[in-house]
């Protein structure tokens, strides 16, 4: 066979092949993005329908063909969320143990990874290691006996019980310590060269230096603060120290029957704004926080 | 501010949990370093010159053994009261601090009557920042300098408490060949202008020559000679000492004393006194061959490469114990790479011999 | 590299968290063990702790013979074995298909993490009025007004409504909803780690599998699989892990009844019983079935660590 035919044939092959390739690949890219925005409706729906219902009236959502657009905008509704669920209570409720429980988890957290991170002591790598031991077990062993002890120190109904419990987390001591990890020794003995005392060298150097990792945690636990229902139920289920989540789910007992529906929605609504707001400005470090450590809240 | 190594020793436990033994990183180090000198610890990696930087230092305690400055005896100080400043490999500049915030920072762990005003602070600051030339650069982070500037702020954070001595570790190892020789000039000029006594760490011979006032020459834990850079190039104590100063590299080869003549191969090169008849080491500087037709030398002509004012002649010999024999001629001479033979004779003066068991020097003279 | 002496310093800086650690996961894990298998511990405690301390796997054996245990492990293990494949399936999907487009990828991204950053509790109610019809039901003449939007949705394709999670809905009827609703709380999670996953495999993978112009479910499930296998692997087992402790969702959906209205407690989980025994004060029959969940998260975490050390390639 000369250069020349076999040129010819692979130029005719090439030919073949691209256009066929080519619609094969619009169909499937147009089948790829078809698949994602049902999937993205999917995901959506359930927010979109809870934001149109909770401007609905009672009568307008209860009616045989659903409207996908409120037909009058009741804003009412929330106030009436607001009284009916005592949101405003809850929310400071849970503002005040998030935001305590936060402060001193991070505090724990920071001293905890340094000494594990930096500092030199007998018997660091067992202790460590039999902390890392303690992940694997399900919280709902430890809630059995903590709820014993918060009983008998006389925490019922406080926040003492919602916040103490939980301000050592193994994780983010682990989370934390291996970013201190990564942090270069030269920066340490160049603080030490300077006179830079272990503690200064701690607040001034590693904590800023670990920010996004705090920063991480620190949504997290709020994200856990707002999200937690089991606990609270057990141990502070009084009107004054109640959390939003628990406070939410009681107001609303009923789950059918005549349940004004568009005021609950508005209550949902409400309770689920601050971790909106919260993902919208704070992405970056939630998914990075989510993605290392793959814990909800 | 003068200071003194008194039979400095570091040991370290060994890495091997079972054997008992330790690894003497710095074996009995006696040293004066003169009060205003720049001195390079030059060696190998692992012979222990960082450590015995870090020793000066304080991060590390010797084993045994005193550190004096000046008068003071301050082998039990901790590293902040020794008024030391210690220039990192790598810098260790704090990443989230600007440059200014970094020279400023040893300055606010000042305490007690030396605590300084913020303006005082800020003054100093600008002044060590005017003094590497950085005074440009105040408010940038450290990731938007490039290695030369990093290194400049890290001197101005060393340099800003007036520290009694100044260390720096491998001070031009992370820049590229252009700034490494614009650096080391610049250190030079640091320290004639600051007068203060610094030491730096080096595995780079040429680094050290150039710039120190006397270079330490170490191996495994142990000086092997003390110097100004020029003394201890022409006249090396041990085969070590001349193999790891000078670029090219010495030239050795497998010889022989015998009735007065030194041979290297079957080529007398050399009548000398005063040396017993023996097997011996050989070195000869590259520098030290002359052409010559009458030359005892004789060498296999390999390749010449030019470098502009001289020419490297390559060659082979049979009693080299390298590959080649490299000699560095003036450029007038023509090589006739096609010939035999190159013959020379050497300069007695860059010629060295050792003993051929422990390396050490043979001195003799000349007849 | 600093030699100090001074390790108390050390022992200062954690003594908060160990301090705390002690008290609140050290001594639990401890007394629930003792708990569990210390004879009528509670009616001990009761009685002012009189009388006497017996050892034994009655805890163990009271448990298993309770109705209501059966339930909420058979609850939990089909909720558990339904979700977690076909999360996991549709994530990866997912995953794949935003991987492989340029244009609208952040935004959908974004969207398709949005239920993770949701109250479960909260957004369970959403799903409980999206699935609620609204009228009597269980009367002889059922009056209703809507059958919810999710039965407007089968009803317009032409399918008759369904009783989800109202009065005298069947349990399978429950079950899917829950199914739902949790397959898409569990979404985000795993897409988010295996599209991670995806965006570190090195492209040229997939440009030798062009090369030889390989088929795309082939590509899918001869190369993105086999490479990902460590994240599916992650997500399988933290999956199980979650299922096994399965809960608030289904408090979200049915309210503390954890039932429709007919049938109170039917839902149930393992960490409903667990807290349900701790209500009523019975801590021996808590704790006995608190360690009975960690063995089985425990068990089933060591096959499905066994079954990836066979599959997951590298």
């Amino acid at each position: 066979m000369s250069e020349n035919s076999i040129r010819v044939m692979q130029n005719r092959d090439m030919g073949k092949v691209t256009s066929k390739q080519r619609f094969a690949k619009v169909f499937a890219l147009g089948g790829t993005y078809l698949f994602l925005c049902v999937m993205a409706l999917i995901v959506l729906f359930p927010f979109y329908w809870m934001l149109i219902s909770s401007v609905k009236s009672l009568a307008e959502y209860r009616l045989s063909k659903p409207t996908f657009w409120p037909q009058v905008l009741l804003f009412s509704n929330y106030a009436d969320a607001f009284s009916t669920a005592n949101l405003g209570r809850l929310f400071l409720n849970t503002a005040y143990v998030g935001i305590v429980s936060t402060i001193l988890s991070l505090f724990i957290t920071i001293i905890t990874a340094f000494a594990f991170a930096r500092l030199e002591f007998k018997g660091k790598e067992l202790l460590f290691a039999g902390l890392l031991a303690t992940m694997m077990i399900p919280g709902e062993l430890f809630t059995i006996t903590n709820y014993i002890t918060v009983s008998s120190l006389g925490w019922t109904n406080t926040f003492t019980a919602l916040i103490v419990p939980f301000l050592v987390s193994v994780f983010y001591i682990y989370l934390l310590r291996q970013n201190f990890l990564q942090i270069p020794n030269e920066l340490y003995l160049a603080a030490k060269v300077d006179g830079t005392s272990d503690w200064k060298y701690l607040w001034k150097v590693m904590v800023p230096l670990a920010l996004p990792t705090l920063i991480s945690i620190t949504i997290l636990k709020m994200m856990g603060a707002w999200n937690s229902y089991i606990w609270p139920r057990l141990v502070s289920n009084d009107e004054a120290h109640r959390l939003v989540t628990n406070g939410l789910r009681n107001a609303f007992k009923d789950t059918s029957g005549e349940v004004n529906y568009p005021v609950q929605m508005a209550a949902v609504a409400l309770v689920s704004a601050p971790l909106f707001l919260v993902f919208i400005f704070l992405r970056k470090y939630i998914m990075a926080g989510v993605s290392r450590s793959g814990i909800k809240g | 501010m003068k200071i003194v190594l008194q039979n400095l020793t570091k040991a370290f436990p060994s890495r091997n949990k079972k054997s008992s033994e330790e690894v003497i990183a710095v074996n009995n180090f006696n040293f004066e370093i003169p009060d205003g000198k720049l001195i390079g610890l030059l060696g190998p990696s692992g012979c222990g010159k960082s450590t015995t930087l870090y020793m000066i230092s304080g991060l590390q305690k010797p084993t045994s053994g005193r550190i004096f400055f000046g008068d003071d005896d301050v082998t039990e100080l901790s590293t902040e009261n020794r008024g030391i400043g210690l220039v990192f490999q790598n810098y260790a500049l704090y990443p989230h601090m600007t440059v200014k915030q970094n020279i400023l920072f040893p300055l606010q762990n000042l305490k007690g009557e030396d605590k300084l005003t913020k303006e005082q602070m800020l003054e100093r600051a600008y002044q060590a920042a005017k003094l590497v030339q950085i005074d440009q650069l105040l408010d940038r982070k450290p990731s938007e300098l490039s290695g030369g500037q990093q290194q400049r702020v890290a001197i101005a954070r060393a340099l800003v408490k007036m520290p009694r001595v100044l260390l720096l570790d491998e001070p031009l190892s992370n820049l590229d060949a252009r700034l490494r020789l614009q650096t080391r000039e610049e250190i030079r000029r640091i320290q004639q202008e600051t007068k203060i006594t610094t030491v730096f760490v080096t595995h780079d011979q040429e680094e050290a020559m150039s710039i120190s006032d006397m270079i330490v020459v170490m191996k495994t834990g142990i000086v092997q000679q003390i110097g100004k850079p020029q003394d201890v190039y022409d006249d090396p104590a041990n085969l070590f000492v001349a193999k790891f100063l000078g670029t090219p590299p010495i030239n050795v080869f497998e010889g022989q004393v015998k009735g007065g003549k030194l041979y290297i191969g079957s080529d007398a090169v050399l009548e000398l006194t005063n040396v017993a008849d023996q097997p011996v080491t050989v070195g000869i500087r590259p520098e030290g061959f002359l052409l010559d037709d009458n030359g005892p030398l004789k060498c296999k002509p390999v390749n010449v490469e030019v470098m502009g004012r001289d020419v490297s002649v390559v060659s082979t010999h049979e009693a080299s114990s390298n590959p080649f024999v490299r000699s560095i001629i003036n450029a007038d001479n023509k090589i006739d790479i096609g010939q035999e033979f190159v013959r020379y004779a050497i300069k007695p003066h860059k010629i060295f011999i050792f003993n051929k068991e422990t390396e050490e020097r043979i001195y003799f003279e000349v007849k | 590299m600093v030699e100090s002496k001074q390790q108390w310093k050390a022992w200062i800086y954690l003594a908060p968290a160990i301090v705390l650690l002690l008290v609140f996961t050290v001594w639990p894990i401890v007394n629930t063990v003792r708990m569990a298998f210390l004879e009528d511990y509670s009616i001990a405690m009761a009685s002012g702790g009189e009388a006497s301390f017996r050892l034994g796997v009655g805890n163990f054996v009271k448990v298993a013979q309770y109705q209501d245990f059966l339930v909420c492990l058979k609850n939990t293990v089909l909720l558990c074995v339904i979700t977690v494949p076909i999360s996991t399936l549709l994530a990866l999907l997912v995953a794949v298909a935003l991987n492989s487009i340029k244009p609208l990828r952040k935004t959908l991204q974004t969207i398709f993490f949005l239920p993770y950053v949701t109250n479960s509790i909260a957004i369970g109610m959403v799903f409980a009025a999206m699935f609620n019809i609204v009228g009597s039901l269980g009367t002889r003449r059922p009056l209703i007004q809507t059958v919810g939007i999710v039965n407007n949705v089968i009803e317009f394709f032409g399918g008759s409504y369904v009783n989800w999670i109202n009065n005298g809905s069947s349990y399978w009827a429950n079950m899917f909803v829950l199914i739902v609703y949790i397959v898409w709380n569990a979404l985000p999670f795993k897409i988010l780690i295996l599209l991670g996953g995806l965006q570190s495999v090195n492209k040229q993978y997939y440009e030798a599998a062009k090369v030889d112009s390989t088929p795309r479910w082939r590509v899918l499930w001869r190369i993105t699989v086999p490479l990902l296998s460590p994240m599916i692997a992650y997500v399988v087992i933290t999956g199980f892990i979650g299922g096994f402790k399965e809960y608030t969702s289904i408090v979200g959906i049915f309210g503390e009844s954890l039932g429709p209205a007919h049938a109170p407690g039917r839902l149930n989980t393992m960490v409903g019983f667990i807290y349900d025994a701790l209500a009523q004060h019975h801590q021996g029959r808590a704790s006995a079935a608190a360690l009975i969940l960690f063995g089985i998260i425990l068990i089933v975490t060591l096959i499905n660590l066994q079954v990836s050390k066979k599959r997951v390639h590298y």
